[in-house]
């Protein structure tokens, strides 16, 4: 782009590329191994998370109460995350500024590639529609349907399939591609 | 060179932006389950069952205007632990504060004449986690006989007191959607 390529980088700017996007790799594998320990990674785990609490009794509409027994066996021995409007909400806001800096950042080092445009485009908004499609995907499971945390999962997938190839193309072309661009 | 300078110092400069939108990243911080936490609170009992509560908006207004606090959950759930006669041992609830730090989850254990018995927290966050721990491991004692006489920093007595209103708020639920209606034999 604009004739600097990130293959004539200087040594210093290849090696803040490279830092900067094998920081975000641990970044990205910490918050793995915390979504899946405070979550889960399955659709159903993301659904027991934020899908509407629903009551365990045959409680009718309206006030009422209602009463049934249990075993306590019944009850989630496993500490996990409600997410209810609010922590929703709050979530929301903090990984869609989170996430859209980063994929603007990993789309930044990645627009100096050397690939046709297609290709570029089609890669470089694999990061931000993953964050949409996750973030927008909590939403639709709390308030549309439950089955829809399907799209938490594929969401997070778009963004780590982004965030590889943007790593794995930039890191080639920073250090072991020569200098010939199309 | 110079553009490739330029592009570097763009990429500091958002890097920077994302350094601060990450701080505000807070991951929950999960101490107990819900059945350890139920096991711990209905200790003694043979039987458990679960009592949901829909308040009547007579109800939800009542609450209010002693409190401040508008109940808003579609229902409540107690979890009640009964003796082999059927006799209230004891109920839990959980709720919940979502502060602008994070959400404080507390189970709190009621006895069958609205007494509070204990209270555990449950959930909280990395960032809440440090004011609160010094609550933790004292909890009962604090609750009961130090709140807000503790030498705790601003921010462990404000936790200390969302603490305190959610177990005000739990022993005013079981009063009103359970004593209040009968239904706590």
């Amino acid at each position: 782009m604009y004739g600097v390529h990130l293959s004539g980088l200087p040594p210093s700017g290849k090696l803040f590329c490279t830092l900067f996007l094998i920081g975000i790799g641990c970044g990205a594998l910490a918050a793995f191994a915390q979504a899946a320990t405070a979550i889960g990674l399955t659709p159903s785990d993301v659904q027991a998370s934020l899908a509407p609490e629903m009551p365990m009794t045959h409680m009718g509409h309206g006030p009422s109460s209602a009463e049934k027994e249990i075993s306590i066996g019944d009850i989630s021995n496993t500490a996990r995350v409600w997410m209810r409007t609010p922590l929703l909400i709050q979530t929301s806001h903090t990984h869609l500024f989170g996430q859209t800096l980063i994929a603007g950042l990993l789309g930044l080092i990645f627009l100096f590639t050397s690939l046709r445009e297609g290709v570029k485009a089609l890669i470089v908004a694999l990061p931000f529609v993953g964050t949409l499609v996750d973030i927008g995907g909590m939403w639709l499971t709390r308030f549309v349907w439950p089955p829809l945390s399907a799209l938490v999962i594929v969401g997070g997938t778009l963004f780590a399939v982004g965030y590889a190839l943007i790593t794995l193309i930039s890191l080639w072309q920073l250090w072991l591609a020569k200098e010939a661009h199309p | 060179m110079t553009c490739a300078v330029r592009c570097c110092a763009v990429i500091l400069a958002t890097l920077m932006l994302a350094g601060v939108a990450a701080a505000h990243v807070t991951p929950p911080v999960l101490l107990v389950s819900d059945r350890d936490a139920l096991a711990g609170q209905l200790a003694g009992a043979q039987r458990f069952f679960v009592r949901e509560v829909r308040l009547t908006p007579g109800e939800r207004q009542a609450i209010q205007k002693q409190t401040g606090w508008s109940p808003d959950e579609d229902f409540y759930r107690f979890y009640i632990g009964r003796d082999a006669q059927g006799r209230t041992v004891a109920a839990t609830i959980f709720l919940t504060e979502y502060t602008v730090h994070g959400p404080v989850r507390v189970a709190v254990s009621l006895g069958p004449d609205g007494t509070v018995k204990g209270a555990t927290v449950v959930e909280l966050t990395e960032e809440t986690y440090p004011w609160v721990k010094p609550l933790l491991d004292p909890q009962a004692r604090y609750l009961t006989a130090n709140l807000g006489k503790s030498g705790l920093d601003a921010m462990g007595q404000f936790y200390g007191q969302i603490i305190g209103s959610l177990i005000k708020r739990a022993s005013l639920l079981y009063d009103v959607g359970v004593i209040k209606r009968g239904d706590a034999a």
